[in-house]
């Protein structure tokens, strides 16, 4: 029987019907891995309306937005002077690193050093970029009211209490820390002059 | 007695069918074992017992246990009610609840004692290497089980902690943001992935069960090593495992059971170690705990991935730190096994010991200057003591070893 076999043509429908099974098993498993991927409901692009006004100067909430911590910081003139100044010590002054730490929206110098519309009012997404943790609002600046928690040329901002980072008070990450980014942004636009829609 | 039941009109009908006595015979009563183990041999079975209890009282818990975020009229969640419900009202609920968080911590205990055993007397070692890695993907799924498990409470420990390593998967490049979305099935930790987690909870302790029994066969196929490291071919040197072994297993089950016991029901958080304080908070997805640390049996690796400031560096070292098991009987080339005839590598492998307690240490404490340099070297010596290993033949004089025992 062996002898008369045709041991090429064997092998050649060997693979063919193995490498057949092999991509039949893999197509398998794309329903079952995409059944694990978010569902249609959680994907729905939520929107999320807040009105800014709520909230008092120097006062940060934080709010919710598809399930992910938001902070909105009302900062006073006195906040808004410490963003400038310490630039060198930034990873990404300019929020061009990865394109979620910028928007539409940052259409200005200003816009993008504030990294809000209204500078005033700073909205960001309150998930650490390091491992998910919510910073702890540190907004002024030295160490008279943190202590040794912050660096001694602390410029006001946020600490994230799990793995040590730091943030300016834009929200803009500072060399040292072991998140790579800044505090991601999301696309929103004021309604009316203190309805706000995130989303 | 075990003779006894196999002398009866039953056994020879279930043997005949099912070639039973011989499977006894081969696998126990005559069974070769070195007759010189110690009570560091008593670890296997001690982790194979925990097992066993894990899944009992496992099973006895999800006839209670709900796994939903949805909020409840009491301001808290589905879940984390439903603990509270076996804790508070349900008959026993509390004691099997216990049994299962202090058993996991206990599966951990026992089986960080197995593998340091393996380590100092160099059972990993040819012809012992595939039972080694077998046992090194157990410890893994151990650690998948106890970490799925930790988020079905539903506290602040259990929220925060999955965010952490689930974000932790987003450093890996290219796949990292979806292997992150298909373990969390949103967009943050939230209710699909309390759901599957409690699915991959239940799964990963079958998988245990049935590689547990492939890291078993292994075994005895090579057979056991001992104390003294050394090939053993006389039969003098051997005892049966039934009786002699079941019974120096049994005494060492008793003992077990004395702490475990002691545990679960006079310090069943064994001072936040077992069970973290903070996870009686239920989970809040706009707060993160001040402090956040793992619980205990992971806090080693924790420590490597604060060591570094980048985040895909750290990751790697951690994944690393794991990984690097797998190759140790192929770093360790040295022909004696047992750390009693390698004067270096027996300072080294108790070193090693220490770091790993210091780096567990300082990856449950809150982060400090101080602590993140002694975590640093830590690390450092972590690695360094597998990339030595394949250099210390070169000038490690070793005693001789015994010709027999």
């Amino acid at each position: 029987m062996t002898d008369q076999a045709d041991q090429s043509r064997r092998n050649f429908l060997y693979v063919a019907a193995g490498g057949l099974g092999a991509v039949a098993a893999g197509a398998t498993l794309v329903p079952f891995i995409g059944s694990m991927l978010p569902a249609a409901d959680t994907l729905a692009a939520s929107k999320t309306e807040f009105d800014v006004s709520t909230v008092e100067a120097g006062q940060l909430v934080t709010i919710q937005w598809q399930g992910k911590p938001v902070f909105v910081v009302h900062r006073t003139a006195e906040l808004l002077a410490q963003v400038d100044g310490h630039d060198d010590r930034l990873k990404d002054a300019n929020s061009e690193a990865i394109p979620e730490v910028s928007q539409a929206w940052m259409d200005t110098p200003d816009a993008r050093k504030y990294r809000a519309i209204k500078p005033e009012y700073l909205i960001v997404v309150a998930s650490c970029t390091h491992l998910g943790c919510i910073p702890l609002f540190k907004p002024t600046a030295g160490r008279k009211d943190w202590g040794d928690s912050v660096p001694e040329n602390w410029a006001g901002g946020w600490h994230c209490p799990c793995h040590g980072s730091y943030y300016d008070i834009s929200a803009r990450v500072i060399n040292g820390s072991p998140a790579p980014h800044n505090l991601h942004v999301m696309p929103y636009e004021y309604k009316t002059d203190t309805q706000v829609v995130i989303g | 007695m075990l003779d006894k039941i196999m002398k009866t009109d039953l056994f020879a009908w279930i043997d005949k069918r099912t070639d039973a006595g011989a499977i006894i015979k081969s696998q126990l009563t005559e069974y070769p074992a070195p007759k010189n183990l110690n009570y560091m041999w008593n670890f296997g079975s001690l982790a194979l017992l925990v097992l066993v209890l894990q899944i009992l009282t496992g099973i006895f818990l999800v006839m209670y246990y709900k796994p939903s975020a949805e909020a409840t009229f009491g301001g808290f969640t589905v879940a984390f009610d439903s603990v509270e419900r076996i804790m508070r009202d349900v008959n026993f609920g509390w004691l099997i609840r216990y049994m299962h968080a202090v058993g996991a911590s206990m599966f951990f205990v026992v089986v960080y004692m197995h593998i340091g055993r393996g380590m100092y007397y160099g059972s990993f070692k040819a012809p012992r290497e595939l039972l080694w890695i077998i046992g090194v993907v157990i410890l893994l799924i151990m650690q998948g089980a106890a970490f799925f498990g930790y988020l079905l409470p539903w506290g602040q420990m259990s929220f925060w902690g999955a965010t952490v390593i689930t974000n932790l998967f987003g450093a890996i490049p290219v796949l990292g943001e979806y292997i992150g979305q298909v373990l969390v099935g949103g967009f943050a930790v939230g209710d699909p992935t309390l759901n599957r987690f409690f699915s991959l909870h239940y799964l990963f302790p079958l998988l245990l069960a049935a590689i547990v029994g492939g890291h078993i066969h292994a075994l005895h196929v090579v057979h056991s090593n001992n104390p003294e490291g050394i090939d053993l071919h006389k039969p003098e040197e051997m005892i049966p495992f039934h009786p002699y072994y079941t019974l120096k297993d049994a005494f060492g089950v008793s003992f077990f059971l004395l702490f475990y016991c002691y545990i679960v029901f006079f310090n069943p958080q064994m001072g936040g170690y077992f069970i973290e304080v903070d996870n009686y908070v239920p989970a809040n997805n706009l707060q993160t705990p001040a402090h956040i640390a793992p619980v205990w049996y992971l806090t080693p690796w924790y420590t490597i991935l604060r060591s570094f400031e980048s985040k895909l560096l750290g990751v790697a070292a951690m994944g690393g730190s794991l990984a690097i098991l797998f190759v140790l009987p192929f770093l360790c080339k040295s022909a004696v096994r047992s750390a009693r005839y390698r004067p270096v590598y027996k300072m080294m492998v108790i070193m090693f010991f220490i770091d790993v307690i210091v780096l567990g240490y300082c990856g449950h404490s809150a982060p400090t200057a101080t602590l993140k340099v002694v975590g640093q070297i830590a690390t450092a010596y972590y690695f360094l003591f597998f990339f030595a290993l394949p250099l210390l033949p070169k000038f490690e004089k070793t005693k001789p070893v015994p010709e027999g025992i």
